[in-house]
C-alpha cells in the first residue's frame, strides 16, 4: 500500500510565450502511493493540467524527475514513451475523447490494439470492463447514442484496459451534470476502494474532490495546501465525526446523521 | 480520376486513329509513287459518253456511287481509269450499247472491235484491252458530318487482261507482287490470280478450284497489293472475263503504251482525234494528277503528324495538371482531415499509439480513399471518356481539303475512345500512388501531433 507508484522530484516546467518564459511548475515534489486516490485542485492557470500532462508522459518537464513505477520517464525517448502511456497509464479526459466511429467495446479495445492480446482476449476484456462500469448490453452503441455520463464510463473502461499502474483523470466531471457527476466520482471512488486502482484526478469542483482521500491545492505551480478527504474515512469504514462503522455508499452517517461530505 | 482516365484514353484513341490515318496516308503516298513509275508511258482510254471524266472526282453515275473512301477497302483506282466499280446486276447500265448485265458504274463498255485501229497509230508500242467489272453491294453510310451517302462496297473486282506474250513480258499490265503461286502467263486460260483479300474472301488458296459467277477457275497465284487499285482485284484472261460476265466482245478500257515517254502526248492526241468519244488520259496528265495528289497527301500527312504531336503535348500537359491536381487534392483533404482530427490523434497517442501506428493509420486511410476514388473515377471515365476527352483534347484536324480529302481528314476526328484493362490498371495504380504521395505529409504531421492535444477543451 505504501509503495510509491509515482514520485516527482524537483519538477519544473516552463513555456516560452513569445519571448517571455512562463514558469508553470517550479520545484514541484509529490509522491503518490499505490492505491491512493489523489485530487489536485486549483484555479485555472495554476498548472493542474500541465502537471497531469507531465505525469502522463505527454509533455516533457523542463527539469526534474518523474519516476513512474520506478522508471524515470523524463529520460525516455518518444519511441519508448508510448509504451509507458499504453501499459502504465490510463487517461480519462474531460471531453471523453471517444472515437465517434467506433462503438463502446471497440473504444475500450483501442489501447489493447497494439498489445500482444488476441482479438478474442481484447473483446473479452472490453466486455468485462464495460460490465464493471455498468454498461453491460451497451457494448455496440456508438458514442453519440450514449449519454455524457455513459460516455465517460466508456472512457474509464478504456483507461483501465491495459491494467495501468495509475489513472490520470483531467476534470473527468467537468462536462457532466450533477447526477452524472456524482455517479462518475462514485465509480472512480469505488474502483479505488474495490480494485485498489491508483487515481490522480484534476478538478476544480470541491464536491468532487471531497471523495478523494488526499486533496492537493495548487497555486502558481506549487502545492499550497493538502487536506485529507472523506474518502480516507470511507476507506477505513469509520465515521470521522462519531467514529462508528459506516458503509462506503452512504452519504449520511447512519449513527450521527452528519453528512459524510465536505 | 475520371479526368485522369479520360485524358489518356482519349489521347490514346486520338493518337491511334491519327496514327492509322497517317499510316493510311503514308501507304497511299507509296502506292501513288508506284503508280507514277508504272504509268510513265501508259495512256488509258475509256468511254465516257455523258460526262467529262476528270481528276479524282468520280462522276455521279447510274449506280449512285459517290466518291470512294480513301481509307476503305478499295481506294479509287489511279491506274486504270475505272474510278467506281459497278455493281453486278444492279443499277442501270450506262453501257447501253452492248454491255452485258455486268456493268461498271463510271465506266462504259466499249466494243472491242471498234478500236482495233488504235494499235496502228504511230508510236504506239502495244495496246492491252481490259475488262473490269466488280461484284459488290450498296451500302448506305453516314459521314461524320452527318450526311448520308450510298456507296458500293465491292467484294471483288474481276479484271480480264489480254494475255499476249508481248504484253505480259514487256508492259506492266499485271501485278508485280506475287506472294504465292505464279503470275498469269501468256495463253493462260481457266485460271485466275487472286489478291490476298480475294483469297480471304473466297477462302481459296493456290491450286484450289474456285467457282466465280458459276464458272470454275483454278487459282494460279496470289498477288499482294502493289498499287492502290488492286487490293480486291482478281486477274484472269480477257476472254474468260468477257464470257464470265456475258460481255463478249466488250472491254472497259484500253491501255495504250507509247514507244517512249516523249511520244505519249502525241499518241494521246492521235487517239483523241481518231475517237473523240474516248476519254484519254495520258501518263503525263496522270503523273500531274498523281503528283498533285501526292503533294496533298503529303501535306495531309504532315498536318496529321503535327496534329498528333500537338495532341500528345496537350495530353501530356493535361495529365501533368491532372496528376498535380490529384496529389494536391489528396494532400489538402488529408491535411484537413488531420487538422480536424487533431484531438482524436492526440487521444490515440495519449492512450498508447506509437507514431508509426498513427502514421500508418493515416497512410492507409489516404490510400483507401484514393483507391475508392480511383475505382469510381474509372467507372465514370469509362462512361464519360469520349465526351471528356472531346472537351479536353484538340480533335485531329487534318487539312480539310475538298471532297475526298475531307473524308480522309474526317477519319481521324470521331476518335473511338477505348479504355483498355491495361489503362484501367495504370489509372488505378496512379490513383493509389498519388494517394500515397498526397497522404505522406499529412500522415507524418498526424504522427507528430502532440498527445497533449487530446487535452484541449472544446
Amino acid at each position: 500500500m505504501s509503495e510509491p507508484v509515482l514520485k516527482i522530484e524537483n519538477l519544473s516546467k516552463s513555456y516560452m510565450l513569445g519571448k517571455r518564459e512562463v514558469l508553470v511548475l517550479s520545484d514541484f515534489n509529490l509522491q503518490v502511493n499505490t492505491g491512493e486516490f489523489v485530487s489536485i485542485m486549483g484555479p485555472s492557470g495554476s498548472g493542474k493540467t500541465t502537471l497531469l500532462n507531465v505525469l502522463g508522459c505527454i509533455d516533457k518537464p523542463t527539469s526534474g524527475q518523474v519516476l513512474l513505477d520506478g522508471v524515470d520517464v523524463t529520460k525516455l525517448p518518444e519511441g519508448e514513451l508510448y509504451k509507458i502511456r499504453r501499459n502504465k497509464i490510463g487517461f480519462v479526459f474531460q471531453t471523453f475523447n471517444l472515437l465517434p466511429y467506433l462503438d463502446a467495446r471497440e473504444n475500450v479495445e483501442l489501447p489493447m490494439e497494439t498489445t500482444k492480446k488476441s482479438k478474442s482476449e481484447r473483446s473479452q476484456r472490453a466486455r468485462e470492463l464495460l460490465k464493471m462500469v455498468g454498461l453491460s448490453g451497451r457494448e455496440d452503441h456508438r458514442p453519440q447514442r450514449l449519454s455524457a455520463g455513459e460516455q465517460q464510463r466508456v472512457a474509464i473502461a478504456r483507461a483501465l484496459a491495459n491494467d495501468p499502474a495509475i489513472i490520470l483523470a483531467d476534470e473527468p466531471t467537468g462536462n457532466l451534470d450533477g447526477k452524472n457527476k456524482r455517479e462518475i466520482v462514485s465509480l472512480l471512488a469505488n474502483l479505488n476502494l474495490d480494485q485498489g486502482t491508483t487515481i490522480v484526478m484534476v478538478t476544480h469542483d470541491g464536491h468532487v474532490a471531497a471523495h478523494t482521500e488526499r486533496r492537493l491545492f495548487l497555486h502558481d505551480g506549487k502545492i499550497t495546501k493538502e487536506k485529507q478527504g472523506l474518502h480516507l474515512a470511507k476507506k477505513k469504514s469509520v465515521c470521522p465525526f462519531c467514529s462508528n462503522q459506516i458503509q462506503t455508499n452512504e452519504i449520511f452517517c447512519s449513527s450521527c446523521n452528519k453528512k459524510l461530505d465536505d | 480520376m475520371a479526368i485522369m482516365i479520360s485524358i489518356p484514353a482519349g489521347a490514346i484513341a486520338n493518337q491511334e486513329s491519327t496514327l492509322s490515318l497517317t499510316e493510311n496516308l503514308g501507304s497511299t503516298i507509296t502506292q501513288t509513287e508506284a503508280s507514277i513509275n508504272q504509268t510513265l508511258t501508259q495512256i488509258d482510254c475509256t468511254l465516257t459518253p455523258s460526262f467529262e471524266g476528270f481528276g479524282f472526282s468520280p462522276p455521279d453515275s447510274g449506280s449512285g456511287s459517290t466518291p470512294p473512301d480513301f481509307g476503305g477497302a478499295v481506294p479509287p483506282s489511279s491506274g486504270s481509269g475505272n474510278f467506281t466499280p459497278g455493281q453486278f446486276g444492279g443499277g442501270s447500265l450506262p453501257g447501253q450499247f452492248g454491255g452485258g448485265p455486268f456493268g461498271s458504274g463510271g465506266t462504259v463498255a466499249m466494243n472491242e472491235t471498234l478500236y482495233s485501229d488504235i494499235a496502228s497509230i504511230e508510236n504506239v508500242a502495244a495496246v492491252a484491252a481490259v475488262l473490269q467489272a466488280s461484284q459488290g453491294e450498296n451500302q448506305t453510310m453516314t459521314s461524320p458530318d452527318g450526311r448520308s451517302f450510298t456507296r458500293i462496297v465491292p467484294e471483288y473486282v474481276i479484271e480480264g487482261i489480254q494475255l499476249t506474250s508481248d504484253l505480259v513480258d514487256n508492259y506492266p499490265i499485271l501485278p508485280s507482287n506475287i506472294t504465292s503461286g505464279r503470275n498469269l502467263q501468256a495463253g493462260d486460260d481457266g485460271v485466275t490470280l487472286l489478291s490476298e483479300e480475294n483469297a480471304v474472301y473466297f477462302g481459296a488458296n493456290v491450286g484450289a478450284e474456285l467457282e466465280i459467277l458459276g464458272e470454275t477457275f483454278e487459282v494460279i497465284g496470289i498477288h499482294g497489293s502493289s498499287g492502290v487499285e488492286d487490293r480486291t482485284t482478281l486477274y484472269m484472261n480477257l476472254s474468260d472475263a468477257q464470257s464470265l460476265t456475258d460481255n463478249n466482245g466488250y472491254i472497259t478500257s484500253l491501255q495504250v503504251f507509247a514507244e517512249n515517254s516523249e511520244a505519249v502526248s502525241e499518241v494521246a492526241n492521235s487517239i483523241s482525234d481518231l475517237h473523240p468519244e474516248l476519254s484519254v488520259s495520258t501518263s503525263q496528265q496522270r503523273l500531274e494528277e498523281l503528283q498533285a495528289l501526292q503533294s496533298t497527301y503529303t501535306t495531309a500527312l504532315e498536318s496529321a503528324e503535327a496534329s498528333v504531336s500537338q495532341m500528345q503535348n496537350t495530353a501530356f500537359g493535361e495529365i501533368v495538371v491532372a496528376v498535380a491536381a490529384t496529389s494536391l487534392i489528396v494532400l489538402f483533404v488529408m491535411l484537413y482531415t488531420v487538422r480536424e482530427r487533431t484531438k482524436e490523434i492526440g487521444t490515440l497517442k495519449a492512450i498508447g499509439f506509437s507514431n508509426w501506428a498513427v502514421m500508418s493509420q493515416f497512410m492507409l486511410e489516404g490510400v483507401l480513399l484514393s483507391s475508392v476514388a480511383g475505382v469510381v473515377g474509372i467507372a465514370i471515365g469509362s462512361v464519360a471518356a469520349p465526351a471528356l476527352s472531346g472537351l479536353l483534347l484538340p480533335t485531329v484536324a487534318v487539312l480539310g481539303g475538298a471532297g475526298t480529302f475531307g473524308r480522309v481528314a474526317s477519319m481521324g476526328s470521331p476518335a473511338t475512345v477505348s479504355i483498355t484493362p491495361e489503362l484501367m490498371v495504370i489509372a488505378l495504380a496512379a490513383a493509389i500512388a498519388l494517394g500515397t504521395l498526397g497522404s505522406l505529409y499529412p500522415a507524418w504531421r498526424a504522427s507528430k501531433t502532440r498527445p497533449a492535444e487530446a487535452m484541449r477543451y472544446e
